[in-house]
């Protein structure tokens, strides 16, 4: 990969791709952090933590001097947390909903 | 001590000036107004001569409350906030909520304002709707209004302050990394020196010191921004199928077996004289959940206790008006997520402890304002001499610098006039705006950015001392009267401006005489 692309996928990667793959991480997050004494934990610290999870994306992916690797790591960050949601969406929902 | 290669090392230093660069003048704006608005109550009370000291929840509220309810429909009842209005009034807002059809959870019902002297206005429709400024706070309600979202309309307001948020955020973390010597930085001024290293140094120190700070406003301010914009809809989408209702009443509701009963509401007066006994201090917010039901649920709401920093939240009975317990702000129990999500207000507004750690957020909230612009000037020096003129952006930076802060002074004596005349909601913003366009067409025929950065100096500084005589002279209560009814905060920011006022134009004189004028700096690197 020539330099000048692999200065615009580490762009791509800390601009759009940081955003993204931090939203969908706070989306995810609701399924895997315990509820917590109140039962709120999982609902609110993603919420609290979403501005840190964004810079950490963001410095990561200005940092890390291997962008494959950021790619992998952002990559697998989106993944699992993408098809948590779509769990959700699936099946959790209706567990939720019981709970409740 | 962070150490990176010296390649990362340069990516940091390119990362600080463009998060600087691209949205450093609107990120001063927001921090500016935010530093202001860290007083914003206090330039409430002092610009409308409010003398009252006794909070509304210390005066009888129980019959309003009631008769209120009384002739308020049904549907409205499912849920009431009572808070101060103007000077120690009460709001009542009766509501129900309601899902927009953009998805937003709103309130929609009657809101009452109910003055000191008995007078009640009723306004209906949704919490957007009634919640406007009044002739009373318009001036604190425009400087919260341009910090919170530069007075674009939501959520785009809201969605553009949460990203200079996260470019602040990024300019603090980088911040840190391109720091070699971080403990050396902070007390390294080199006054003697060429005036770009003196200037570096000065940003350097003022920064350094005003990192942590920093990281905790960029971080508050956009979990604030984007918490109901962005935040709300998407975790609730997750978590509760898109219901932001059922996210609402998880977090904040108080849950228990419905009870429809018609039931008279318990004595609102011996629940907020309670309150105030067991958190020290008078609620600052009070909702009432089912008003008229059995089930009724009152929570009043206060600042932390002294020495503390979460604030107090307590639960009663509405029925009996008997006290149930505290209760966390977020949540029903103790917990990590509520109370960091409870700190997140004290930690962003400075309020936790009054008026010292209010000064300290304003002493830092400068800082910053210093660092921005110190930092936009540098970058601009640095590429002096360059292909490419810069000159627009050395006029820009002069006029947001300083035409913000003139604007604001024009618009506050505007409010001085005009709120007498019952006309300050209109004439607050229309000031505001007729100042900075003078300042633009200013700035455009103006021969030098200097003469622009010097003649707004003088206007703000002449602007400012006069504020105090104007004030009087529109009819605001004098030294005397305002310390005899416990209000010296109207006399300590009289002095705030005639020094603030006196430290512009003393400034200006400084320049005057000095050898080696700030606007002939010369690139040291």
């Amino acid at each position: 990969m020539g330099a000048r692309a692999r200065t615009w996928g580490r762009v791509m990667l800390a601009g759009p791709g940081a955003i993204i793959v931090a939203v969908v991480t706070m989306a995810g997050m609701t399924r895997w952090i315990p509820g917590g004494t109140a039962g709120i934990d999982n609902v609110v610290l993603p919420l609290v933590l979403a501005p840190l999870i964004w810079a950490a994306l963001f410095f990561y992916a200005c940092l890390d001097p291997k962008l494959s690797r950021v790619a992998i790591v952002t990559g697998a960050l989106l993944l699992v947390h993408g098809a948590l949601v779509a769990v959700g969406f699936t099946g959790g929902t209706a567990k939720t909903e019981t709970a409740r | 001590m962070i150490h990176l290669s010296k390649n990362e090392t340069k990516l940091m230093v390119a990362v600080h000036g463009w998060s600087g660069i691209g949205l450093g003048l609107l990120l001063y704006a927001v921090i500016f107004t935010g530093m202001v608005a860290v007083f914003a109550s206090e330039i409430g009370v002092w610009s409308a001569g409010h003398l009252g000291t006794r909070s509304a929840f210390e005066q009888p509220i129980d019959r309003i409350v009631r008769d209120l309810g009384a002739r308020t429909p049904k549907i409205y009842r499912e849920g009431t906030d009572l808070f101060e209005v103007g000077d120690h009034g009460l709001g009542v807002f009766f509501h129900h909520h309601e899902t927009a059809a953009n998805g937003e959870l709103i309130s929609r019902g009657i809101f009452y304002s109910v003055e000191r002297d008995g007078r009640i206005q009723a306004r209906a429709g949704t919490n957007e709707e009634v919640f406007g400024p009044r002739n009373d706070d318009a001036l604190s309600h425009f400087l919260v209004d341009t910090h919170v979202r530069l007075h674009i309309p939501n959520p785009w307001g809201l969605l553009v302050t949460g990203i200079l948020g996260l470019a602040m955020l990024v300019a603090a973390i980088s911040g840190l990394l391109i720091h070699r010597h971080l403990l050396k930085d902070i007390f390294t001024l080199r006054t003697k020196s060429s005036a770009v290293l003196a200037e570096r140094d000065r940003h350097s120190v003022a920064g350094t010191w005003s990192l942590p700070f920093a990281f905790v406003l960029a971080f508050t301010g956009s979990f604030f921004s984007f918490y109901g914009t962005i935040g709300v809809p998407i975790v609730a989408m997750a978590a509760f199928g898109g219901d932001v209702q059922a996210f609402s009443e998880k977090v904040f509701g108080n849950p228990g077996a419905p009870d429809p009963r018609p039931a008279a509401i318990g004595n609102l007066d011996r629940i907020a004289s309670d309150a105030v006994r067991r958190a020290g201090s008078p609620p600052t917010y009070v909702a009432i959940e089912h008003f008229g039901r059995a089930d009724a649920e009152v929570t009043t709401y206060h600042n932390a206790r002294t020495g503390g920093i979460e604030p107090m939240t307590l639960l009663y009975r509405g029925a009996d008006a008997s006290f149930e317990r505290a209760k966390p702000q977020v949540g029903t129990r103790p917990s990590a997520g509520g109370s960091l999500a409870a700190m997140m207000s004290p930690l962003h507004f400075g309020n936790f402890a009054g008026v010292l750690s209010k000064s300290v957020w304003f002493s830092l909230g400068f800082a910053m304002c210093y660092v921005t612009l110190t930092g936009l000037r540098l970058w601009l020096v640095r590429r002096r001499g360059g292909a490419r003129s810069l000159d627009w952006l050395d006029r820009s930076v002069s006029v947001v610098g300083f035409g913000l802060p003139f604007a604001l002074v024009v618009s506050a004596a505007a409010f001085l006039v005009s709120m007498p005349l019952g006309r300050a909601i209109w004439w607050t913003p229309v000031a505001f705006t007729g100042a900075a366009a003078t300042v633009l067409i200013g700035a455009v025929i103006a021969p030098s950015r200097i003469i622009i950065d010097r003649a707004l100096l003088l206007g703000t500084g002449v602007l400012m001392m006069g504020l105090v005589p104007l004030r009087l002279a529109t009819g605001g209560p004098g030294w005397a009267a305002a310390i005899e009814a416990g209000q010296p905060i109207i006399v300590a920011l009289d002095f705030a401006f005639v020094c603030a006022g006196t430290a512009c134009i003393w400034r200006i004189i400084g320049q005057a005489w000095a050898v080696r004028p700030v606007g002939t700096l010369q690139a040291a690197e």
